[in-house]
C-alpha cells in the first residue's frame, strides 16, 4: 500500500512537473516571438505598404493593401530627380572597391606586422593601434576642410579614403591575431624551397588567411553600405555621385508626407543588404560577432 | 617573427607605403588641422584670423554643446542598461531546453542591426507619427485612450515624453539582437559539466544567471559595454534621420552640433574647436569608463591575487640581486 502511495505520488509529481513545464515552455516561446517579431515587423510593415497607394494607408495604416499596386515603385525608378537607382551603382561601387581595398591592405600590412621584423615595425603598430582609439566621428569637420583644400572632396573616389583608412585597423588587427595560428615552418620551407617574399605571402599565406578574411569583408560591406556622415559632409555637392543613404535623405525630404513611396524607396535600397543577409545570416552573424568581440 | 627570412627593405617599403599613407592622410592629418583651424575664425572664406583660445573659452561656455555632451551620456546609460540588459534577460530564455527554433529569434533579432541607422532613423519617425503611426493607431485604435489622431501625442514634439527617451528607444531597439548574439557566444562557450553541477544541486534557472553564468561571461559584458559607449558616443545617423536635434537643440548630440555649427551656421573654426572637444570628451569617457569597469569587474580575490604576486616578484628579485650581490663579493 506504502509503495504504491509513494509511486503515485511520484506518478503525480511528474504529471505536475510536466504541466509547469509545459506553461512555461509556452510563455517562454511566446516572450521570444514578441521579441523576434518585434525585430522585423517594420521590415513587414513596410513591405506590404509600399503596395498601397497613399490614400489608402492614411485611411488605415496596419491593413493589408486590399489592392497591391507596384505604382510606387514604378514612380521611383522612372523619377530622374531621386535618381535611385544611379545612387546604388555609386554605392556598388563604392562598396566592392573600399571592401576589395580593406582586405588587400589589412592582410599586406597585417602580415608585415606580424611575421617580419624591421625598424619601424612596432612604431606602425602603435600607430595603426591609437587609430583604432580615435573616435572617429570627431573628424567630420576637419576631414571637409582638409578634402576641400586638397581638392579631393566630391570625386568618385572621394569616399574611398575614409571608409578604407577608418575600417582598416581592426580588419588588420583580425588578420594579425589570425596570423598567431599560422606556424612559421610554412614559410620557411617555402622559403628553403626557393620561394620569394611576395610568392609566398600571396600564394602561400593569403589562402590560409581566407576565413578571416572573408569575416573582414562581410563587417565592412555592411558598414560601408550603410555608412551616411562621411559621405553627407564629404559628396553632397556633386549629385552624380550620391550614395545610397545620401539619396535616400534627399528623396525624404522631397515626399515626407508620402508615407508608402518613402517606404518602397527604403526598401529598394535596403534590398541587396537584406537578400545578403537573410541568405548567408549564419556565416554573417559569426563573422560580425567575431569582428567585433576581437577588435 | 620571421627572424631566418629577412625581405628587403625596399619591397617592404613597396607595399606599406600606400596603405600607410592613406591611413595616415586621412586620419592623422585632419586631426592635425582640426587643432590648427580650432584656433582660427574661419568661415570658410579667404579670410582667416587667428584669435588664440577664444574658440576654447567658447566651446567652455557654451550650453549647447555641454547639453549635447550630456545628452550623448544618457544615450550611452540608456543603451546599456536597455540593450544589454534585455539582450542578456533573452538570451537566459533563449538558452532554455523548452524553446524551439532557436535560429530563428537569432537571425530575426539580429536582423536591424544590419541596416544603416538612417533608415532605422526613417523608419522609427514614421512610427512616432502623430497622424500616421502605429504608436498613434495602437492607442486611438486598440486602446481608445484618446478619441482621434489629432488628439494623441505628437512624440518627436518632446512633450508627450521626454524627447531623448523616446530617440532611445529606436538605437536600443536595433542593436538589442547584436548584443544577444554575442552574449549567446559567450554562454555557449561556458563548460556544460558546470551548468549540469549547479543544476544537480538543486539551483534554479534565476540562480544559474545570477551566480554561475553572470561572473563567467562577465569579460564579454565589459566588451559589450565598451561597444556601446564607443557606439553612442558617435550618434548621428539616427538622430539626424528622426529629429535634426530639435525640438530647438533638446536632442541634439555632439557630432550634430560639430555638423551644424560648421556647415550650416559656416563656422568652420569653431567646428574644429568642437571637433577637438568632442575628440577629448570620448576618450575621456571610453578611457574612463574601462579604468573603473576594470576596477569593478575584477574580483577582491583577483586584486589580491595580483597583489600578492607582485609582493613575491619583487622578493624574488631582491634575492637575485642579492645572490649576484653575493656572487661578485
Amino acid at each position: 500500500m506504502d509503495g504504491n502511495a509513494g509511486i503515485q505520488a511520484v506518478k503525480d509529481n511528474s504529471t505536475k512537473t510536466k504541466v509547469a513545464n509545459g506553461v512555461l515552455g509556452v510563455i517562454l516561446n511566446v516572450i521570444l516571438w514578441v521579441f523576434s517579431l518585434a525585430c522585423i515587423f517594420p521590415l513587414v510593415w513596410m513591405l506590404y505598404s509600399s503596395l498601397k497607394k497613399k490614400r489608402e494607408f492614411n485611411a488605415s495604416i496596419i491593413a493589408l493593401p486590399s489592392k497591391p499596386t507596384f505604382e510606387n515603385y514604378i514612380k521611383i525608378f522612372s523619377n530622374k530627380d531621386a535618381n535611385l537607382l544611379g545612387a546604388m551603382g555609386n554605392s556598388v561601387r563604392t562598396t566592392v572597391l573600399a571592401v576589395f581595398l580593406i582586405v588587400l591592405f589589412a592582410f599586406i600590412v597585417g602580415y608585415i606586422l606580424s611575421r617580419v621584423n624591421f625598424r619601424l615595425n612596432r612604431f606602425l603598430y602603435v600607430m595603426f593601434l591609437m587609430g583604432m582609439l580615435i573616435p572617429i566621428h570627431s573628424l567630420l569637420v576637419p576631414i571637409y576642410i582638409i578634402f576641400n583644400r586638397t581638392n579631393m572632396a566630391n570625386q568618385w573616389f572621394t569616399l574611398l579614403f575614409p571608409y578604407v583608412a577608418f575600417n582598416l585597423p581592426v580588419s588588420l588587427f583580425l588578420v594579425e591575431g589570425y596570423m598567431k595560428g599560422v606556424p612559421l615552418e610554412l614559410e620557411e620551407a617555402a622559403a628553403i624551397d626557393g620561394s620569394s617574399f611576395s610568392r609566398t605571402m600571396f600564394s602561400i599565406i593569403l589562402p590560409i588567411c581566407k576565413p578571416i578574411l572573408t569575416t573582414v569583408a562581410i563587417i565592412n560591406v555592411f558598414s560601408c553600405w550603410n555608412e551616411f556622415s562621411f559621405a553627407l559632409v564629404l559628396i553632397s555637392n556633386n549629385k552624380a555621385i550620391t550614395t545610397v543613404p545620401l539619396a535616400l535623405k534627399n528623396f525624404t525630404g522631397q515626399f515626407s508626407s508620402d508615407y508608402p513611396k518613402m517606404m518602397a524607396a527604403m526598401l529598394i535600397t535596403m534590398a541587396p543588404v537584406v537578400i545578403i543577409y537573410f541568405v548567408f545570416s549564419k556565416q554573417i552573424i559569426k563573422g560580425m560577432v567575431a569582428g567585433a568581440v576581437k577588435g | 617573427m620571421l627572424n631566418t627570412i629577412r625581405p628587403k627593405g625596399r619591397v617592404i617599403f613597396a607595399y606599406l607605403c600606400v596603405p600607410v599613407a592613406l591611413f595616415v592622410f586621412t586620419v592623422f592629418v585632419p586631426l592635425i588641422a582640426a587643432l590648427y583651424y580650432g584656433f582660427t575664425d574661419w568661415k570658410g572664406g579667404p579670410t582667416k584670423n587667428f584669435n588664440g583660445i577664444q574658440n576654447y573659452v567658447q566651446l567652455l561656455n557654451d550650453e549647447v554643446f555641454w547639453h549635447s555632451f550630456g545628452n550623448n551620456l544618457y544615450l550611452v546609460v540608456a543603451c546599456i542598461i536597455g540593450q544589454i540588459g534585455i539582450a542578456f534577460i533573452i538570451v537566459m530564455l533563449i538558452n532554455s531546453k523548452l524553446v524551439k527554433l532557436k535560429g530563428v529569434h537569432r537571425t530575426f533579432g539580429f536582423f536591424p542591426s544590419t541596416i544603416s541607422a538612417l533608415c532605422i532613423g526613417f523608419v522609427w519617425k514614421m512610427i512616432y507619427d502623430q497622424r500616421t503611426g502605429i504608436i498613434n493607431w495602437f492607442l486611438v485604435d486598440v486602446m481608445h485612450k484618446y478619441k482621434n489622431m489629432k488628439s494623441a501625442p505628437i512624440w518627436l514634439g518632446g512633450e508627450a515624453a521626454p524627447i531623448m527617451l523616446v530617440l532611445s528607444i529606436p538605437l536600443i531597439w536595433q542593436y538589442i539582437g547584436y548584443y544577444m548574439v554575442i552574449i549567446l557566444s559567450a554562454v555557449a562557450s561556458i563548460d556544460t559539466s558546470v551548468l549540469e553541477s549547479a543544476e544537480i544541486d538543486g539551483a534554479t534557472g534565476l540562480q544559474k544567471a545570477i551566480y554561475i553564468i553572470f561572473p563567467l561571461i562577465k569579460n564579454t559584458l565589459l566588451v559589450c559595454i565598451t561597444l556601446c559607449i564607443a557606439g553612442n558616443m558617435k550618434a548621428f545617423d539616427s538622430i539626424y534621420a528622426m529629429t535634426e536635434g530639435g525640438p530647438g537643440t533638446s536632442s541634439m548630440v555632439m557630432a550634430l552640433y560639430g555638423y551644424n555649427q560648421s556647415f550650416k551656421s559656416s563656422n568652420l573654426g569653431y567646428g574644429s574647436t568642437i571637433s577637438v572637444g568632442i575628440f577629448v570628451l570620448s576618450l575621456a569617457v571610453i578611457g574612463g569608463s574601462q579604468l573603473i569597469l576594470n576596477y569593478y569587474m575584477t574580483d577582491k580575490y583577483d586584486r589580491e591575487e595580483k597583489r600578492i604576486k607582485k609582493q613575491r616578484d619583487k622578493e624574488a628579485r631582491m634575492v637575485m640581486k642579492n645572490k649576484k650581490k653575493g656572487g661578485i663579493m
